[in-house]
């Protein structure tokens, strides 16, 4: 775990992963609309990613690739990484997928077959909306701005918002003038400078 | 160093520089006389009419708020100088021009205090506007280049404090994700097997950042 305190890196984690059971396991809820408390074998359940982990590295399921990392979004984001909408589809896409990638790198070669170049596809894809997210970040107008903004994943808006923070803030100093403003008084006979 | 409270933000803020540049030396031409100023930071004069001597920002802006010496721009804020910085700057790349490192701020400084001792204030205002312009606008073109050098590290000569400290906010966060992403557990050979994903590069493309 990156920051045990880390409010993103919970969220993140709170994403849902697609499991299949491998065994039969009494006693739980975890389908709600199941008429008995358990599960059967090869049934297939949405688990938030962080039970799905820990059921994981006991062998209990088995880890399917979650579907904002599926064949079409990667066709798409190959074709113009910059346009897809990622926040509604995963609004920890880069967090979540650097997590689900290191599980599948650690698993057994014969059951990573989808999600083996999962993080070099988290790469390209950062790599290539990096550009997007730097042309704009530091010149864009808000109106503008707020458009390609509600493209942008959560770790992208960060990156986004610390440039045009910093840059708002340079832009308010240098129109800011004289920090000591003159006394009317003083300065009516002379003509105002700038 | 005194930074800013939020450390997300960027490590100093604006007003933080300006302090900073504030301890830069700038000739001023004083109209009064004066005995040295034995300060912790340095002497300073004695001060003669009409006798150009060198004093910190700070102490030129304040004598000069009481009327008591005119102050000299500095050499490169001549309209001849700047000119010249913005050809070369057009002209190349890749390469930045040297400026002083507190060009913005000491420019900002004696154009809200001194505009009077400034010949063609218009001019330098607007070229020194340019400048920074033209240069931030390669600084940004240089970032776009980096991500394909696959490097945890950016070499950039001659960037001013205050373009520096724009952009820190940016770049760092950039970095680190970047880092992230390239750790060798999540891409376990990435310099060996060509990306798929990747769109094909420009091959006119340079890797502007590893020169110099």
């Amino acid at each position: 775990m990156a920051n045990y305190y880390d409010l993103d890196d919970i969220i993140a984690e709170e994403e849902r992963v697609s499991v299949v059971f491998r065994k039969a396991v009494n006693g739980v809820g975890i389908d709600a609309s199941a008429e008995t408390d358990c599960v059967e074998i090869d049934s297939k359940v949405e688990l938030p990613f962080w039970l799905a982990h820990e059921l994981y590295l006991r062998k209990v399921v088995k880890l399917k690739v979650p579907t904002c990392f599926n064949q079409k979004t990667r066709l798409e984001l190959g074709a113009d990484a910059a346009c897809v909408d990622l926040r509604s589809r995963c609004p920890y896409f880069y967090e979540f997928g650097c997590k689900i990638a290191r599980l599948f790198n650690s698993c057994e070669p014969e059951t990573r077959v989808e999600g083996r170049d999962l993080g070099s596809f988290l790469l390209s894809a950062f790599e290539n909306r990096y550009k997007e997210v730097l042309a704009k970040a530091h010149s864009a107008a808000f109106a503008a701005a707020s458009k390609c903004f509600t493209l942008l994943t959560k770790e992208e808006t960060t990156m986004y918002e610390a440039a045009q923070s910093s840059m708002a803030a340079f832009k308010k100093w240098r129109m800011g003038g004289p920090r000591f403003q003159k006394a009317s008084i003083l300065g009516r006979k002379r003509k105002p400078t700038d | 160093m005194a930074g800013q409270s939020d450390p997300h933000v960027s490590l100093f803020s604006a007003e933080e520089l300006e302090f900073m540049a504030e301890d830069e030396l700038v000739e001023i031409v004083p109209n009064m006389r004066m005995e040295p100023l034995n300060l912790l930071c340095g002497d300073y004069g004695p001060f003669f009419p009409q006798m150009v001597t060198q004093v910190p920002v700070w102490l030129a802006i304040a004598l000069k708020k009481r009327g008591k010496c005119s102050i000299r721009p500095p050499e490169w804020m001549s309209v001849e100088s700047l000119t010249r910085i913005l050809e070369s700057e057009r002209e190349s790349q890749d390469v930045f021009q040297v400026l002083p490192f507190h060009y913005v701020e000491i420019s900002k400084l004696l154009f809200d205090h001194a505009p009077g001792d400034i010949p063609d204030i218009y001019m330098v205002r607007s070229l020194i506007e340019d400048i920074r312009d033209v240069r931030f606008h390669k600084f940004e073109t240089s970032l776009e280049s980096f991500e394909a050098a696959r490097s945890s590290a950016v070499r950039i000569n001659n960037l001013s404090a205050m373009e520096v400290n724009i952009a820190r906010p940016f770049v760092s966060r950039a970095l680190q994700a970047f880092y992230k992403h390239t750790s060798p557990d999540l891409v376990p050979n990435a310099e060996t097997v060509p990306n798929r994903w990747q769109q094909p590069a420009d091959p006119g493309q340079k890797r502007t950042l590893r020169k110099r």
